[in-house]
């Protein structure tokens, strides 16, 4: 049967048949769920004996969301602010620690495991327990009245967050394992002789880290950023993951979708920016 | 040695000729030792904030409740007890429990490697149409936040009465999607476009089919890509708390990060002077098992760091190899 075909037409036939796969599951695990998802974030769902009964309500639940919940908004503020404020902190960490890693020095894989251990041990569960034992902070920030000293030059909304903030920076850390793997392997594709060759045009450390190391690790930014965001969505401490979840145990299901979707939609609009900012840079490379 | 000896040669006879002088030479002996040692001082000052929570759940989980309301002990507890460990075994319901955590993650895992590899060496190796758009869906894929399909995939899901069983976790891997799915084929789409094509145009040329030089050829040499996905996999898996918290109600069918959210280390007798206290007065009541629940938490990631000592190089280098960032 193939041999009437043309080589296009075979090769073409071949490609499918490896991918077929995914995107059948594509239509079965994300276009039609989310289709779904949207319509029935406008309609009420009655669970019955033959079923769900479905009601429209038009845009009842998104305007339930944005004007009578008093929860959601705050809930996803505080998520988006988390991830605003982390993925650039991550993103530091992750280039210092692994500009510390790439060297030869004694102990180089020991640490270089370490900084790896926390993807195995602080997620999910194991992170909660620890957070209600009050173990993922050092609390140097928060004690010794820094907050009664500093509230008189730095006005309490922008304090309060920044202390909060400066206090669980370890988390943030522990966050970044996979980050600094990512970075170190991109460091170790930039060639030695670059940096030889602008050492002889008599660069300074710092001046070839601005013109060579970070242009050379933009993709690699890139790649980090969407990284920590995905990451950030089903992390134990998302808050708009929580709500959403006992929105649904609690059968609201045309309430959860509509959440589902404002989250969706808002996450997408981030994730936008980040491609608009890094589009000049990355398209430069080609 | 040899190399220093070469540099001082040189600078000698740059100092010779007048076009250098030899300061720079020594400035830069001071500047590499010390760099060396604040080198190391940032390392281990940051390896402990890393190492911390392991410290934390190792010394927690040996303390006695005395040692835990006692200030003097900050680390070292006084007495030496398994205690802990064997309480939570039990509240865990280890055994039961671990099986189901494999059955969620180890076997998920296994699945995704081969379902991930066929779909990342088609977009690796061909040109069919509608390529572009399909890896773009592939990104796209990558990016949804699981929550917005939560309720359509519920219903799917307990249409097929598949709620409490292991399916939810298994299909959508057969698919090449689940948990990540997407970056698992991104993974492997990476790693085989990494790999000289002539290799297969020589099967092909001694009449191999594209199925047999894939499975045969291919497959074979992916066996980096085949170990970080594995490994990613399989801990991502263990340690998520979304998907079984969705799927899965029964709590005997709980696996063990879904068993040490609901462990508060409350024994029975705990329990009922607890309750006795609270209805006097909330204040008396100050809950002191987090050595019960620390023990519990290391138990939980016990096998993962096992693995992961065993494992460690592979997983670190892998990364590096496997081209995760070659984007």
């Amino acid at each position: 049967m193939k041999k009437g075909l043309s080589m296009r037409a075979r090769h073409n036939l071949e490609g499918w048949s490896f991918v077929l796969l995914w995107a059948v599951g594509f239509l079965l695990f994300m276009a039609i769920p989310l289709a779904r998802s949207l319509i029935y974030s406008f309609q009420d769902l009655k669970v019955s004996t033959e079923g769900l009964i479905p009601t429209n309500v038009g845009l009842k639940h998104f305007r339930h969301a944005f004007v009578l919940d008093v929860d959601f908004v705050p809930n996803l503020i505080t998520t988006f602010m988390s991830i605003i404020v982390e993925v650039p902190l991550i993103l530091i960490f992750a280039i210092f620690i692994s500009m510390l890693l790439n060297r030869n020095f004694i102990g180089r894989s020991l640490f270089r495991g370490i900084f790896f251990l926390p993807v195995i041990i602080t997620s999910g569960a194991v992170l909660q327990k620890l957070k209600d034992n009050g173990a993922e902070t050092l609390p140097i920030f928060s004690q010794y009245n820094l907050f009664v000293k500093l509230v008189e030059f730095i006005p309490r909304d922008i304090l309060f967050p920044m202390l909060g903030i400066l206090d669980s920076l370890t988390v943030v850390m522990w966050d970044s394992g996979v980050q600094i793997l990512i970075f170190l392997a991109g460091l170790q594709a930039i060639s030695v002789s670059l940096y030889e060759a602008a050492k002889c045009d008599g660069a300074t450390p710092w001046e070839s880290f601005w013109k060579i190391t970070f242009p050379m690790l933009i993709p690699m930014i890139f790649v980090n950023v969407l990284f920590s965001i995905m990451n950030s969505f089903t992390k134990a401490d998302n808050l708009v993951m929580e709500q959403i979840k006992t929105v649904f145990k609690a059968s609201n299901y045309g309430y959860a979708s509509a959440l589902g979707w404002i989250y969706f939609v808002l996450t997408f609009v981030l994730i936008g920016i980040v491609v608009f900012i890094f589009r000049r840079s990355l398209g430069e490379r080609g | 040695m040899e190399g220093q000896t070469h540099a001082k040669k040189l600078a000698a006879r740059r100092l010779e000729s007048g076009s250098l002088n030899y300061v720079p030479v020594i400035k830069k002996k001071g500047t590499t030792l010390f760099f060396t040692v604040f080198h190391y001082v940032m390392l281990i000052s940051l390896s402990f904030i890393f190492i911390y929570p392991m410290l934390y759940l190792i010394s927690k989980s040996f303390m006695l409740s005395p040692d835990l309301a006692d200030s003097t002990v900050q680390w070292i507890p006084k007495g030496f007890s398994l205690e802990n460990y064997f309480f939570s075994f039990g509240a865990l319901n280890y055994m039961k429990s671990f099986w189901n955590s494999i059955m969620t993650s180890l076997a998920p895992a296994f699945i995704q490697i081969f379902s991930c590899a066929i779909i990342g060496y088609g977009f690796a190796r061909y040109r069919f149409t509608g390529k572009g758009l399909l890896l773009a869906l592939v990104m796209f894929t990558f990016l949804v936040p699981p929550q917005t399909n939560v309720v359509p995939l519920y219903m799917f899901f307990s249409d097929l009465d598949w709620i409490n069983t292991y399916f939810p976790f298994w299909v959508p891997a057969m698919f090449g999607h689940g948990l990540r799915g997407a970056l698992f084929v991104l993974i492997f789409t990476q790693f085989f476009r990494g790999l000289p094509g002539q290799l297969e145009e020589a099967a092909r040329i001694d009449g191999a089919g594209p199925y047999r030089t894939f499975w045969t050829i291919m497959l074979p040499l992916a066996r980096p890509a085949m170990l970080v996905v594995f490994l990613f996999s399989l801990v991502w898996h263990w340690n998520d708390i979304f998907q079984p918290s969705l799927y899965v109600f029964m709590s005997d069918k709980f696996n063990l990060t879904q068993q040490l959210g609901v462990l508060n280390g409350q024994g029975e007798q705990e329990l009922a002077i607890g309750t006795a206290a609270s209805a006097s007065s909330a204040l008396v009541q100050i809950p002191t098992f987090a050595n019960r629940v620390m023990a519990g938490a290391l138990m939980t990631i016990l096998p993962m760091l096992v693995l992961y000592l065993f494992t460690q190089r592979y997983f670190v280098e892998s990364v590096e190899r496997a081209g995760i960032a070659g984007e």
